[in-house]
């Protein structure tokens, strides 16, 4: 219920943030409509492809949010008197992911809406997919923790910036690493975003195939240690704030 | 009975020592004041007493509670206005007291908060959200939040900073409405706030608990004419 209780808080936060909604969902939303009306002859721009590279763009501001959201709580002391209450650290991470799934909900049925209007054949793999990105969202959601654990309020939105960034250029959403030379296409290849798309494309293409070991291994990896680091820096933050 | 028993109670930051072995007990229902300069180590104090940080060295209960082993059940019976304003942003006042009413599992929760509404007066600012609040009402409200769960045990940490005349007023009411039924340590840099608020007053400098009594016997103790007089006489070891 502490948990509960402390999600539903989060989302109005979040929610009542009107320049959160824009990044989150205006942004990719336009973003999807108007790369659809270019006929770029690239394949990564294929409402197939392009959609799910939206859906993983969005993601990375749920980390833009979630940093901004925890660097801001312990700026205004907030969290001291959370610390003092008998709320226990699992309420609190578990607190943060829960108030994010409903804007990942959100999102990727608006996403998904846009891009049917827009040509996309609707299949029940869609459905799948946006069930298996609320997973893919853990990770996003476990580094915001982490950044607006150890950044302050101002840092917290540059240093998630560059997630934004990672997404866009190591992903595969705008092009494939392929076209990126062999460092830039090992270093995607090593980033957890490029298997994260990889994993969402396949889901909803019903191509199962598609999706090798490795992306799920890396996806795996990068998600465990990010739940892990992000649960001991957070507990260790606040301690050390209230210190 | 006693609320809080402190025993050897240290906080060692690396080479500092910011609380040094103090001893403290503080009875049920009792309101108590720790004062003291800047850098004294109240506030340190404060939060080891309120399990917001673990000392060094020596052992607390809180109403013969060990505030390590028993952590859990010695956060239910307590609460604690923190010197900056603890409150969620982006919620309004009613929404605050909800989420507080929320972490705290109030049974009777509407009947609480409309306690507090009528407490602090909060009606005009019901809907608005916190952060268009004034720096005074932003105040009243943290210190509504933590009355929330009928604290027995009630932490104030420097309450009144902030806040303009007619409203520092007001809050000495409530806190005068709460004496005896709740216990309540206070920090204040106001010496009228301590003497004309507390039980009794304990007197911190360089991390030690130098003075314990009533206004009246330290007074007497320092052999001056008023309290704030003998507060910094026994402060600086008479230096002023």
């Amino acid at each position: 219920m502490r948990t509960l209780n402390f999600a539903k808080r989060n989302f109005k936060e979040i929610t009542r943030d009107p320049l959160s909604l824009i990044f989150a969902v205006i942004l990719p939303l336009f973003l999807l409509f108007i790369f659809q009306q270019f006929n770029i002859p690239n394949e990564s721009y294929n409402l197939e492809n392009f959609t799910p590279g939206i859906v993983i763009f969005g993601f990375s501001f749920i980390t833009l949010f979630t940093a901004m959201l925890i660097s801001k709580d312990r700026t205004t002391s907030l969290l001291i008197r959370l610390a003092i209450s008998p709320m226990t650290p699992k309420d609190y991470i578990l607190g943060y992911m829960l108030s994010i799934i409903p804007i990942i909900l959100i999102q990727n049925i608006l996403f998904f809406i846009l891009a049917i209007c827009l040509g996309l054949s609707f299949s029940i793999n869609i459905i799948w997919a946006i069930l298996v990105s609320i997973i893919i969202a853990i990770l996003f959601i476990c580094i915001g923790i982490i950044i607006g654990s150890i950044s302050s309020e101002k840092a917290s939105s540059g240093i998630s910036s560059i997630i934004v960034q990672l997404v866009c250029f190591t992903s595969g959403m705008y092009f494939p690493k392929e076209t990126l030379g062999d460092v830039f296409g090992k270093i995607c290849e090593y980033l957890p975003f490029e298997s994260s798309l990889t994993i969402l494309k396949g889901i909803m293409s019903n191509n199962l195939n598609s999706i090798k070991t490795r992306n799920v291994i890396i996806f795996v990896i990068y998600t465990v240690t990010a739940l892990v680091i992000s649960i001991a820096v957070f507990r260790k933050k606040m301690i050390s704030d209230n210190k | 009975m006693l609320a809080i028993e402190a025993k050897n109670l240290t906080k060692k930051y690396k080479e500092k020592t910011a609380v040094n072995s103090i001893n403290l007990k503080i009875n049920q229902g009792e309101l108590f004041a720790l004062l003291g300069t800047n850098g004294a180590g109240k506030t340190t104090t404060i939060k080891m007493l309120s399990t917001l940080i673990l000392p060094t060295d020596g052992e607390i209960k809180i109403n013969e509670l060990d505030i390590v082993k028993d952590r859990q059940k010695v956060k239910e019976i307590l609460n604690v206005s923190t010197q900056e304003t603890a409150i969620a942003p982006n919620l309004s006042v009613k929404e605050n007291l909800e989420f507080m009413a929320g972490v705290y599992q109030i049974p009777n929760r509407q009947e609480k908060i409309n306690e507090l509404i009528k407490m602090f007066n909060l009606y005009e600012v019901l809907n608005q959200k916190a952060k268009t609040l004034s720096g005074g009402w932003q105040r009243k409200v943290s210190i509504a939040i933590s009355l929330i769960n009928d604290a027995e045990i009630l932490f104030l940490d420097e309450p009144t900073l902030g806040l303009d005349v007619i409203a520092r007023k007001e809050l000495w009411s409530v806190i005068k409405n709460l004496k005896g039924k709740i216990t309540i340590i206070l920090t204040t840099h106001y010496m009228e706030e301590a003497e004309s608020l507390s039980d009794r007053i304990g007197i911190m400098a360089k991390g030690n608990l130098i003075a314990v009594g009533t206004a009246k016997e330290l007074i007497k103790q320092a052999g001056s004419e008023t309290f704030e007089d003998a507060f910094v006489k026994i402060a600086t070891g008479g230096e002023i």
